[in-house]
């Protein structure tokens, strides 16, 4: 009896043992069958040769955003009948996520990257150098050049931008008529008179702020360069508690602290700008072409213009924020991934892609046929292209940026005085830098 | 010969025995054991895994590197007064809320549901929950302003932002310690607070001299298990602040800071340091409270 029961248990083991390699097994297998496809597709450098599966992954947005997504790949498939594109959302820390699988060999064919974080990957050597895949139709000199050069090192790109947009002034046309102004504010003494007149109390609090700010590195890069100032210097190590730096960075600080005139999204229960600027808890803000549509969608009667971003020191100044297509180094399709990138940062598929006005098109040529220089809203944020500093600062600034927003927010709310507090996020940056070399 | 036959049968019955250890051992030491040791190896290396490979030994750099780390010093910081605040708070609010479930109620199965809630509702619900509770314009500023109070920046706010997150998380784990003191609490024969009653002792008194010296076994419990559970805060102050600990580092906890150096900047070997750090430290609070809970054993 003991025995026999023995046995059987043996053999449930073996059983069990023997699935769990076939398993293993069966990946293998699925691997190295791509890894075929891949390699007999290369000498032929036919695209009808064979069918292949090309992964691409992004951030989710919007369901509008996503169809038009599908729709520009649904035309990608029907002009490359061979490539299928598996797309994958990543719905959060979506940089976290790709590292992890980079690192697992797990890496999509194609992906998302932002400006800011391709130094990094860059650094890193695990993207693709596209200009060996660059033909003469392509054309890359149609691109806005400050855009390309975000995702270019000595002189080698790694990626296209698909879209970008800069930051312009929303302001609230029923709040400045009620305070009795008539034009948006061009310079920042202008935007400081406006914001006080266009706060609103009730009893001691804050229901309205004049101007709705984000205390964030990523939204005050350039206010850190108005006076000549700079976020880090050539060996990466931060600079943004310079005098010059300071100069503008006070502008932004005392609005709140001196005038009471300015607040963050959170203070009045708004998750982001746009948010705060729809509920009409600020009466300007500073936000990109991802809000119109937001606003588009929840706040449909919300009477609002745009405008360039006030001057500082008399010079115009903003940011720009910038994602693009990249290729996986170790992708296994590199001939299709190309195909897809080059169709979705071409003229046609970023046609369809910027159709709709979610994003703006990275191409002049596009720009020009879909009208948004001259569109009522979106031409502020078009201007602002010849003189935005793009959002990227070599490949620290994820530390540089974490340090900064740290105290950047614990001075903004009054605890500490702004020189020490930037003080002490440069040093505490520096010396995260240097311990990681 | 019959020596020999009972040699066999007792190889065999150990190795009938470890057959069916076999998937608990291989689940354990692919998921725990190994993960444990290879952490270990991390924490003595410098490690970069995404591009190219490479693993460098530097010996106990990683860890001399925390002494300059201001910012492991403020997440441990943050994380030890967390633990102080929430223990003491959580065991105590589970007590009473065991007492009043323990009491002859009427609908105590009902009550017994309701706070049991929060346990098992998944913590990155809850913290949702209490987002928009602690929103600006949330439940918790209307309570606070309608009863004369002034409401506070809760999430933005870095001298509150803790607090906001320590009482929630007090709020939610107080229910899993009731339900042990619950159990304690039955244990507790009737005849003893009988005689105490005959005595002439009130409730109070009989709390204070017979219930609490008599779960103290289950109270240990609830202090040991709190402290390993409020020193590996990361959920809630991850949700709360998106990941980045903020503001001014006010939310930030040790188990966030391995997460933020492991997957942000990808320093494996650092961030393996630290959790060799974070579980030594949690080691040393077990053996002092061990150490204090024999001693009192003695008197």
């Amino acid at each position: 009896m003991m025995k026999k029961s023995g046995v059987v248990l043996l053999s449930l083991m073996l059983a069990v043992v023997l699935m769990l390699s076939a398993c293993g097994k069966n990946e293998g297998n699925t691997n190295t069958g791509t890894a075929n496809s891949g390699t007999n597709q290369e000498p032929a450098k036919e695209p009808t040769a064979e069918n292949v599966t090309v992964t691409l992954a992004g951030w989710g947005a919007s369901p509008e955003e996503q169809d038009l997504l599908n729709q520009t790949l649904k035309e990608f498939e029907t002009k490359y009948p061979n490539v299928k594109v598996k797309y994958e959302v990543i719905a959060d820390q979506y940089m976290d996520v790709i590292k992890t699988r980079l690192i697992g060999g797990e890496g999509p064919d194609v992906f998302y990257l932002d400006a800011f974080e391709a130094p990094g990957l860059i650094d890193k050597n695990v993207l693709e150098p596209l200009d060996g895949y660059v033909t003469p139709e392509f054309d890359v000199a149609d691109f806005e050049q400050p855009m390309v050069d975000a995702f270019k090192q000595e002189g080698v790109s790694y990626g296209f931008p698909k879209d970008f947009s800069t930051l312009a002034m929303f302001y609230n046309k029923k709040d400045f008529a009620e305070a009795g102004i008539t034009t948006p504010p061009t310079t920042w003494e202008e935007l400081q008179a406006d914001a006080i007149k266009l706060t609103k109390k009730e009893g001691n609090k804050t229901v309205r702020y004049g101007f709705g700010v984000a205390p964030e590195l990523a939204r005050q890069m350039f206010m850190i360069q108005a006076f000549g100032g700079k976020v880090s210097d050539a060996e990466g190590n931060a600079t943004f508690a310079s005098p010059e730096a300071l100069k503008g960075l006070e502008l932004v600080t005392n609005m709140h602290s001196v005038d009471k005139s300015s607040g963050e999204p959170k203070e009045v229960g708004a998750g982001w700008g746009g948010e705060m600027f729809g509920q009409g808890k600020a009466s300007i803000v500073f936000e990109g072409n991802w809000a119109i549509p937001f606003l588009e969608s929840n706040y449909k009667d919300l009477e609002y213009g745009t405008a360039e971003l006030p001057t500082v020191n008399g010079t115009k100044g903003t940011m720009a924020f910038t994602v693009a297509y990249v290729m996986n180094k170790e992708s296994k399709q590199k001939e299709a991934a190309w195909q897809l990138i080059s169709f979705l940062t071409g003229k046609e598929g970023m046609k369809t892609w910027t159709s709709k006005g979610f994003a703006l098109p990275t191409r002049k040529s596009v720009a020009q046929e879909l009208g948004y220089d001259k569109d009522e809203l979106r031409s502020a944020i078009v201007a602002g292209a010849s003189y935005a500093t793009p959002w990227q600062a070599g490949s620290t600034l994820p530390t540089v940026m974490s340090n900064f927003n740290n105290q950047f927010v614990d001075t903004f709310m009054g605890n500490s005085k702004l020189e020490d507090a930037m003080k002490k996020a440069e040093d505490t940056a520096n010396k995260e830098i240097a311990a990681a070399k | 010969m019959t020596q020999a036959s009972s040699w066999k049968k007792k190889l065999r019955n150990n190795a009938t025995g470890y057959m069916f250890l076999l998937p608990t051992i291989l689940v354990l030491g692919t998921f725990l054991f190994l993960p444990v040791f290879y952490s270990l190896y991390l924490s003595g290396h410098k490690v970069n895994l995404l591009g190219e490979v490479s693993y460098k030994w530097v010996g106990f750099k990683n860890f001399t590197r925390m002494a300059a780390d201001e910012r492991a010093w403020i997440a441990l910081k943050n994380t030890a007064s967390f633990a102080l605040f929430v223990v003491p708070l959580q065991t105590a609010f589970a007590i009473l809320l065991a007492v009043i479930l323990n009491a002859k109620l009427r609908f105590k199965n009902f009550f017994r549901i309701v706070f049991f809630m929060p346990t098992v509702t998944s913590s990155a619900v809850l913290s949702l929950i209490f987002m928009w509770i602690y929103n600006s314009n949330g439940l918790l500023n209307r309570v606070l302003e309608f009863i004369g109070l002034h409401g506070y920046n809760w999430l933005g706010d870095p001298a509150v932002a803790m607090k906001a997150i320590m009482l929630m998380n007090i709020w939610s784990t107080a229910p899993f310690f009731m339900v042990v003191f619950l159990a304690a609490l039955q244990d507790i024969p009737d005849s003893l607070y009988e005689s105490a009653m005959l005595d002439g002792a009130g409730a109070w008194r009989r709390f204070i001299s017979i219930t609490l010296p008599l779960i103290k076994p289950a109270t240990f419990f609830a202090v040991v298990m709190g402290i390993i559970g409020t020193f590996q805060l990361f959920d809630q102050s991850y949700i709360f602040s998106a990941g980045s600990g903020g503001p001014n580092n006010s939310t930030l906890t040790v188990a966030l800071l391995i997460y933020q150096y492991a997957f942000k900047n990808l320093d494996f070997g650092y961030a393996s340091a630290l959790a060799v750090m974070l579980a030594a430290v949690i080691m040393i609070v077990t053996l002092i409270q061990r150490m204090l809970f024999a001693e009192e054993k003695l008197n």
